[in-house]
């Protein structure tokens, strides 16, 4: 149940962050390359609206790394476990 | 026509009439010109250096003080009674007094700033060493010296002339219409620019000038305006702002025969202006924009036009203001003026001088000018974060981010970042009760600012640290 709420507030980040991407479109392993306005700010965003949503914070090298909805995920899940 | 000539021309046309109230006393416009007269011929100024410094509080003694050193043929360094003494010191060792006058409660809290080439006097010891016999030598062309308080760098000594104050202070009534008729009622400490420019006005246009200690003590101001029976108030805006906790009838009351508030360039809540409008309907609500080294550089008299409402206004007569830009993309640029009241130089300060070109003070003030010339300020030149090369004015976050109905006060500034070298970050005041969260603030954001504009940290904090003039203290902000 908690990793199901998990997965949809990371889901709705996306939402959020790139307001044009539909629940068809959204896939769990589409990278970064692949959205079309997936820059540093949006990328620089999507870890702001992780960290307030769980009250985490993400190193640099974490930072760096999350380049699909599925690294942003696993990566909260490593800081909640 | 400078300061002390019409100080005596008030004295000649009105000599009995009370120019000057302080919360303990009055005196006439002759009984002023004589204390200053007196003032300024004690033996203690006899050789000394060209500045004496001059702890100014506000009373009707210091403004005797202010005066009798300016008819003495010397400049005032003017010292705030408040001051640090790391300030203090270095103040002293850029203006170089070797004496410092002070009322005697002051001569206690500053004797342990004495050093060996400064002797601290009492105004009545000045007065008793005072001698008939004693020339005047003419007036100096500077009027006094005062320090802008720099946050992050060295106190810079701004001279202002004896010019500069009569085009200034002509500004002042031609805009705003004193006359002699008027009681202009003031909590402001003479200290500061706006203060001291309040009794210059009075003095010009042969007023009475009625001083109080304390901008903090409203019910005091309040009663004040029908104990002195005052037609013009000058105060801050974050004064103006608290008058409204009391009821709307209480004030109307209050302010019945108020014929003008005057305040200064801090920006007024949009609620201030609105509420006093009425509360003053069809009498004058004005602000002005200005520095120390280049005072009333605007005037803006609020009217019906709520467009104008966070504007200062339009630039002052002989008085030129343009934006430079900063960046192609921005809108908003660096304000800078030229005219009269702009000082030449700092003083002895060649590093400083540098924001004086051809005339033209650079301010350090971020702002715009409207179609119609109107100047809109947006903040600090300091306070621009530069997020990888795209530059944002805090003040463009706070507007968006005080849009949110549960929000009670919000601070945007610089926080470092490893990749864009700064992020921005919001320190926000939640109103009571409100169970706002910072996944709305971020989606409202979103939905408003662009992507390089939303903040990366938000905070929720008890309180923005804020000076006496409800201006944000940004280098306290973490």
């Amino acid at each position: 149940m908690q990793d199901k709420k998990i997965k949809t507030d990371v889901k709705n980040i996306f939402f959020e962050v790139f307001p044009k991407l539909s629940e068809d479109e959204f896939e769990w392993e589409k990278e970064q390359k692949d959205y079309d306005n997936w820059d540093s700010f949006a990328q620089l965003n999507i870890i702001t609206f992780a960290e307030s949503k769980f009250d985490i914070t993400f190193s640099l090298d974490e930072s760096i790394e999350i380049k699909s909805a599925n690294d942003l995920l696993n990566c909260i899940n490593s800081h909640l476990k | 026509m400078n300061i002390i000539d019409s100080l005596r021309n008030n004295a000649e046309k009105n000599p009995s009439k009370i120019g000057f109230i302080d919360e303990e006393t009055k005196i006439t416009f002759q009984e002023m010109l004589n204390c200053v007269e007196e003032f300024s011929s004690s033996e203690l100024f006899k050789n000394k250096n060209e500045i004496i410094g001059l702890i100014l509080e506000n009373s009707i003694q210091d403004i005797i003080a202010y005066l009798g050193i300016i008819n003495s043929g010397k400049i005032v360094h003017i010292i705030p009674p408040n001051i640090t003494k790391k300030n203090f010191n270095n103040q002293i060792n850029s203006s170089n007094p070797d004496i410092i006058v002070c009322s005697e409660k002051n001569r206690s809290n500053f004797s342990n700033f004495d050093n060996k080439h400064l002797t601290i006097h009492t105004n009545e010891e000045i007065i008793s060493k005072s001698t008939i016999q004693r020339k005047i030598p003419n007036i100096n062309k500077i009027a006094y010296l005062i320090y802008t308080s720099g946050t992050t760098s060295e106190p810079k000594g701004v001279p202002i002339s004896q010019k500069m104050i009569e085009f200034t202070t002509k500004n002042i009534v031609k805009v705003l219409g004193y006359s002699k008729n008027d009681i202009d009622l003031t909590p402001l400490p003479l200290y500061h620019s706006f203060g001291l420019g309040c009794l210059h006005t009075s003095i010009y246009v042969g007023s009475t000038f009625v001083l109080l200690k304390n901008s903090n003590n409203l019910e005091n101001i309040l009663n004040s305006l029908k104990k002195y029976n005052a037609t013009t108030l000058a105060v801050v805006p974050a004064t103006l702002t608290k008058f409204l906790k009391f009821e709307n009838q209480y004030l109307y009351e209050k302010f019945s025969d108020i014929k003008l508030i005057i305040t200064n360039s801090t920006s007024i809540p949009k609620e201030t202006v609105n509420n006093f409008k009425q509360i003053i309907k069809n009498r004058k609500l004005a602000t002005y924009y200005g520095l120390t080294e280049a005072s009333r550089s605007t005037f803006m008299i609020f009217n019906e036009n709520s467009k104008l409402d966070e504007s200062v206004g339009k630039s002052a007569p002989g008085v030129k203001i343009k934006i430079k830009k900063l960046d192609k993309k921005l809108d908003v640029g660096e304000i800078i003026i030229q005219g009269e009241n702009v000082i030449k130089n700092y003083w002895k300060n060649p590093t400083a001088d540098k924001n004086l070109e051809n005339g033209w003070l650079q301010t350090n003030d971020i702002g715009y000018l409207d179609n119609d010339e109107n100047l809109f300020l947006v903040g600090r030149n300091d306070d621009v974060i530069n997020i990888g090369g795209e530059k944002v004015i805090p003040n463009e976050i706070e507007e968006i981010i005080k849009q949110i109905p549960e929000i009670e006060d919000v601070v945007a500034f610089g926080i470092n970042n490893e990749i864009f070298g700064k992020t921005i970050k919001v320190n926000i005041i939640k109103k009571k009760n409100s169970k706002l969260d910072k996944i709305k603030i971020l989606s409202y954001c979103l939905k408003n600012l662009e992507k390089f504009k939303i903040p990366s940290k938000i905070e929720f904090v008890e309180k923005i640290p804020k000076n006496e003039y409800g201006k944000v203290k940004r280098s306290m902000l973490k």
